[in-house]
């Protein structure tokens, strides 16, 4: 059998694992597969890719072992694993054995456990996050509709330490106006506008796609933070309310944002 | 003369008493208070105290008004979901915590104030809740003013301090009757509208308290921005059980919640 063509990429939160992986698959001549490990039910990197890369194929973590056993040929296959999986005790099945590994590190970064396990080192964002005493959280928003303004405020609050020192953090939110949008922030990178993702507009009631947040950080108040994207939250009065407004809209032939 | 002006205090009696103390250092001869003493800040009734005990001429804002009929506005005054909730927490607790006697004297403020050629009002003589932005379209502009009498329309509300003169104004008019048409030519003189900001809400990017100072003689117009103990109005804040995000947002002169997004709407509930 054809050995795979796997690619492990691991690095620190921030330092653009995803980036660095999507720049790959432009450049790919053969069909390009990836999972993401350690993201359990909060995989916000992959929804993001599968909206925002239409070439490349997005498989859930669990279907993994049926994957390794069934792979396709002729495609090249990128893992990525969470910052926080310990490399050292990371076992992989057998046919994972050949596979290359790829750390994406900050510039600067020496003598690390990325750089005792990496074949490669690929120099990526500048980042100074210290994951001593780093917490990460998240929170799983699926079905939940956000009133953009109230987002904004969040997220402006959130971003410039309203609610302990973020240093990295990345949702996906599902807006009134039915469309989802990508936001994300590194601490030290300049701000990036939120990214609407390529996803038909939900204007049926609650959305059933993934959305969420994850948060890399020191001190996080996290009982505050979880009050406040609730309090940014819609009740369902307001959700149908808002999903007719913009179903009218359409039907009028109007161009809606 | 000089006629001190300030306006939304919002409970934040440190902010006051550096206001009345540089007002005190600026020799003014009086002043006028546009209202929003309450709501938000932890002190709303020592403010009031303060302000009742000078004697200081004094409109009702929107927040007194809310304090003493109720909120009764609807989402639509909120512009975000929110700053509703943080809005309503923070009515709630000013609710709890206002003395009798504050409430009885903010349901006797009036709506506005008139001395000569000046008028002072809290948002718009037609509304306390409404926003006179300084990009407010001029015609609206020239109305407002126009509807007073006045010379200068002194408002609050917005938070950031502003003077917006509105000179050579013309207004012309087609009158249609049976079988005729005339026009009509209206002229109006200078108007200002001089938007006071607040001394104890900011929203201009700093903490410090904002007021404005009107010299009658030399027809001068400054705004002052005072510098105060802010730590210490946020440690009440965190202290007397209001959301933290309050002390967070004042400190960073981001006012307590947010402005609307159209601030010209007014809730007609």
């Amino acid at each position: 059998m054809q050995p795979l063509n796997i690619t492990l990429v691991a690095g620190p939160p921030g330092a653009g694992k995803t980036t660095w992986i999507r720049q790959q698959v432009h450049t790919a001549a053969e069909p390009v597969i990836y999972l993401s490990l350690g993201a359990g039910e909060t995989t916000l990197d992959p929804t993001y890719l599968a909206a925002e890369v239409p070439e490349l194929t997005v498989l859930p973590a669990v279907q993994l072992t049926n994957f390794l056993e069934r792979p396709p040929v002729g495609c090249v296959v990128y893992l990525e694993l969470g910052f926080y999986i310990d490399l050292t005790s990371l076992v992989l099945p057998n046919q994972m054995a050949d596979c290359r590994r790829v750390a994406v590190l900050p510039p600067g970064t020496r003598h690390t456990e990325w750089h005792d396990w990496a074949d490669l080192v690929v120099t990526g964002a500048e980042t100074a996050i210290p994951l001593q005493q780093a917490h990460f959280w998240r929170s799983v928003l699926t079905g939940q509709v956000l009133d953009s303004a109230s987002l904004n405020t969040f997220w402006y609050e959130l971003t410039y330490g309203a609610y302990g020192n973020v240093q990295r953090t990345k949702g996906i939110f599902d807006i009134a106006d039915g469309r989802a949008f990508y936001f994300d922030f590194t601490k030290g990178l300049s701000r990036s506008n939120p990214v609407e993702l390529n996803l038909p507009r939900c204007l049926n009631g609650r959305p059933d796609r993934l959305s969420g947040i994850e948060i890399v950080g020191e001190a996080l108040d996290q009982e505050t933070i979880a009050q406040t994207l609730k309090d940014c939250c819609l009740e369902e009065q307001a959700i149908v309310h808002y999903q007719q407004q913009i179903k009218d809209l359409i039907e009028q032939g109007e161009e809606v944002g | 003369m000089k006629v001190a002006v300030m306006s939304c205090i919002h409970g934040n009696y440190e902010a006051l008493n550096a206001v009345l103390s540089d007002i005190d250092d600026q020799s003014a001869d009086k002043i006028y208070c546009l209202g929003d003493l309450v709501g938000y800040g932890s002190h709303p009734n020592a403010v009031v105290e303060m302000i009742r005990a000078l004697d200081i001429p004094t409109c009702q804002g929107c927040w007194d008004e809310d304090i003493v009929e109720g909120l009764n506005s609807c989402e639509c005054s909120y512009p975000s979901v929110l700053a509703e909730k943080r809005g309503k927490l923070a009515h709630e607790w000013t609710n709890q915590v206002i003395h009798p006697e504050v409430r009885e004297f903010l349901a006797q403020l009036p709506l506005s104030l008139r001395d000569d050629n000046l008028c002072f009002v809290h948002g718009s003589p037609h509304n306390q809740h409404e926003y006179l932005l300084p990009e407010v379209d001029a015609f609206v502009a020239m109305e407002r003013i126009l509807a007073t009498g006045a010379d200068i329309l002194f408002c609050g509300h917005t938070h950031v301090p502003y003077v917006r003169s509105l000179d050579a104004g013309q207004l012309q008019i087609r009158v249609q009757s049976t079988g005729k048409s005339e026009e009509m030519s209206f002229s109006a003189p200078l108007k200002r509208i001089v938007n006071a900001g607040s001394v104890g809400e900011p929203r201009h990017g700093r903490p410090n308290a904002t007021y404005v100072i009107y010299d009658t003689d030399a027809d001068q117009i400054t705004l002052r921005e005072v510098e105060y103990d802010y730590q210490k109005t946020c440690d009440a804040i965190i202290k007397n059980g209001l959301p933290p995000i309050f002390a967070w947002r004042l400190a960073r002169g981001l006012e307590f919640a947010e402005r609307a997004d159209d601030p010209t709407h007014v809730c007609e509930r």
